[in-house]
């Protein structure tokens, strides 16, 4: 098992994310992320765990939804919730210009 | 342009006509005030659960059965994570591991041959909120977000922008036929991507590929593979090379162009959605969605044909859906179908453009268009009768007779007397009729007109055509 990711590593992941990692946070997470990842990796030592993957906790069929519309919110109860809007659209900063 | 062989490959994105979105109770709704149609799951709020609605299943398995899909029997869902507004719950409910359909194909007909446009898999999946940019802002309408969507992906099995142009045609007209979507890619209901790539030769690996998203029809998508081709061919007949790109299909400058792309590959981090249990499908589901199948395009038209239909208006009636579906009900009547096709396709049309209204929102039962074109077949109705009595035809109750009566229309259908009325133009033009015999067509149309005129208007066409052939040729 390693120790710690690197660092290329970290700041991708924080861009995934979306988080700003300052310099020096960039080593400690180094080692926390690892340790988690390594913590995560002892579930492969369940036994069965190669078998197919369970996805629900239960693998009986349940039966889904019937397609019948039900209550829905008014708009300014969805407009209440978002920091800023445009008549009745949600208004954010223009993000198609960003760097991926 | 230079040689080269271009492979593409097509994602199609279609949006399901169920009642309600994917995963919540709100409507499923287009062109509706923004924001009006939601609820916190669409939303993505911590801590709603989403659950499925049972009429995507069913949308997809008929998608699946009519793109010749094979089915599969248990399925999950997965998460794509990614952080981007139009889905603040940060990640998409789609398949990625287990597609409902998989290894389908449709066909078309190129250059007069017919090949299969390979399938390789078809999932279902939420659509996101739509964004729109303006200036500084954008802004974010919900009412998309939770919408059912299926993408059905091609194998890179295509080799121009007519090949894809045709596929995209055939699998929209599928899909309305068959009421999985109602196809309409000015409302964003139907969108495509189109992977392309090029290489000198078939034993080369494949070139570097460009996805060009989002394109808004049909002709965009056949002209933007066409340009993407010539600019791939021009860099590397320059010696240059590219990396894997996205572009997008800029209509005023005609020409795709460079887009930055959210996230690629792994970095969505795909991971099964605990939330939805298992799907099974069963054997007898398949076969419940089976019957809910109409007589598909292809089938229609090769049915039309066979009832004495001519090709090109076989072909027409299928572009109408709303005619085709009222000829499919006579389908098992004794009827002149060519005589019927031309009605529906002609003044029938005519009318309804007119007025701008539905076939079936008219008067016109199906005994009374039985009648109609009965009518015209034996000659009662010449076409110009047709013209006259059609406004009576499609908004009153009353039926052909009573009409044909009440209009006072009395045309000769008594073959007798036709003759004798022919009998007597031929009598009268002499000079006309040795003109015939001499070989000029124009005279037997001379003599027609005098026919006509003789009788003013008031008889078949056709039928006094034959008589007067006949009589000539004594």
């Amino acid at each position: 098992m390693k120790d710690k990711l690197t660092k290329e590593e970290v700041l991708h992941v924080a861009h995934l994310a979306r988080i700003k990692v300052d310099e020096d946070e960039i080593e400690k997470y180094q080692v926390e992320l690892q340790k988690l990842l390594n913590d995560v990796d002892k579930i492969k030592e369940v036994e069965g765990y190669d078998e197919e993957r369970m996805i629900a906790p239960w693998s009986k069929d349940t039966t889904p939804r019937e397609d019948e519309a039900k209550e829905m919110l008014n708009p300014k109860e969805v407009l209440k919730n978002a920091p800023k809007h445009s008549g009745n659209y949600i208004e954010v900063p223009i993000v198609i210009s960003e760097e991926a | 342009m230079s040689n080269y062989i271009p492979t593409i490959g097509v994602e199609v994105h279609c949006e399901l006509k169920t009642n309600t979105k994917i995963f919540s109770n709100s409507v499923n709704g287009y062109g509706q005030m923004a924001n009006s149609l939601t609820n916190v799951i669409d939303l993505g709020y911590p801590g709603t659960l989403p659950t499925l609605n049972k009429e995507v299943i069913n949308l997809a398995i008929k998608a699946a059965l009519i793109l010749n899909c094979k089915i599969r029997p248990k399925m999950h869902f997965d998460r794509k994570n990614y952080f981007y507004p139009d889905n603040p719950k940060n990640y998409q409910i789609t398949q990625a591991e287990t597609p409902i359909g998989y290894d389908g194909y449709v066909e078309i007909d190129i250059d007069g041959k017919k090949k299969k446009i390979e399938i390789e898999e078809m999932h279902i999946e939420e659509d996101t909120c739509k964004s729109t940019h303006r200036g500084t802002k954008t802004l974010l309408d919900f009412n998309r977000a939770g919408v059912p969507l299926i993408e059905i992906v091609t194998k890179p099995c295509m080799e121009s922008g007519e090949e894809a142009k045709l596929y995209l045609e055939k699998l929209k007209e599928l899909l309305f036929y068959s009421d999985v979507s109602d196809c309409k890619m000015e409302e964003g209901s139907m969108r495509a991507d189109a992977n392309v790539s090029i290489r000198k030769s078939i034993s080369d690996p494949y070139g570097t590929k460009a996805e060009i998203k989002n394109i808004g029809s049909i002709s965009n998508v056949k002209l933007s593979i066409e340009k993407e081709i010539e600019r791939q061919a021009k860099l590397y007949d320059n010696g240059e090379t590219f990396l894997p790109q996205t572009r997008r299909f800029d209509d005023k400058l005609n020409d795709t162009v460079l887009m930055r792309v959210k996230e690629t590959g792994n970095d969505y981090r795909y991971f099964p959605e605990p939330d939805i249990p298992y799907v099974y499908i069963t054997e007898k589901q398949i076969e419940e969605v089976r019957k809910t199948i109409p007589m598909l395009p292809d089938k229609r038209r090769e049915k039309y044909q066979s009832l004495g239909i001519s090709e090109v208006n076989a072909k027409k009636l299928v572009q109408n859906r709303a005619l085709s579906d009222y000829l499919n009900e006579l389908l098992d009547e004794k009827l002149d179908f060519k005589t019927a096709s031309n009605l529906l396709l002609g003044d029938i049309s005519g009318y309804l453009n007119k007025n701008e209204e539905e076939i079936t929102n008219t008067h016109l039962t199906k005994e009374k268009f039985i009648e109609l074109t009965n009518n015209i077949s034996d000659g009662t109705l010449t076409s110009k009768n047709v013209k006259e009595i059609l406004d009576t035809v499609m908004e009153s109750d009353k039926n052909i007779k009573e009409i044909i009566k009440e209009k006072g229309i009395q045309n000769i259908t008594d073959g007798s007397a036709i003759t004798e009325m022919i009998k007597k133009i031929i009598a009268e033009n002499p000079d006309s009729v040795a003109d015939y015999k001499a070989g000029k067509d124009r005279a037997i149309k001379y003599l027609m007109g005098q026919v006509m005129k003789e009788s003013k208007g008031a008889l078949n066409p056709k039928m006094a055509m034959d008589i007067l052939q006949e009589e000539l040729n004594k």
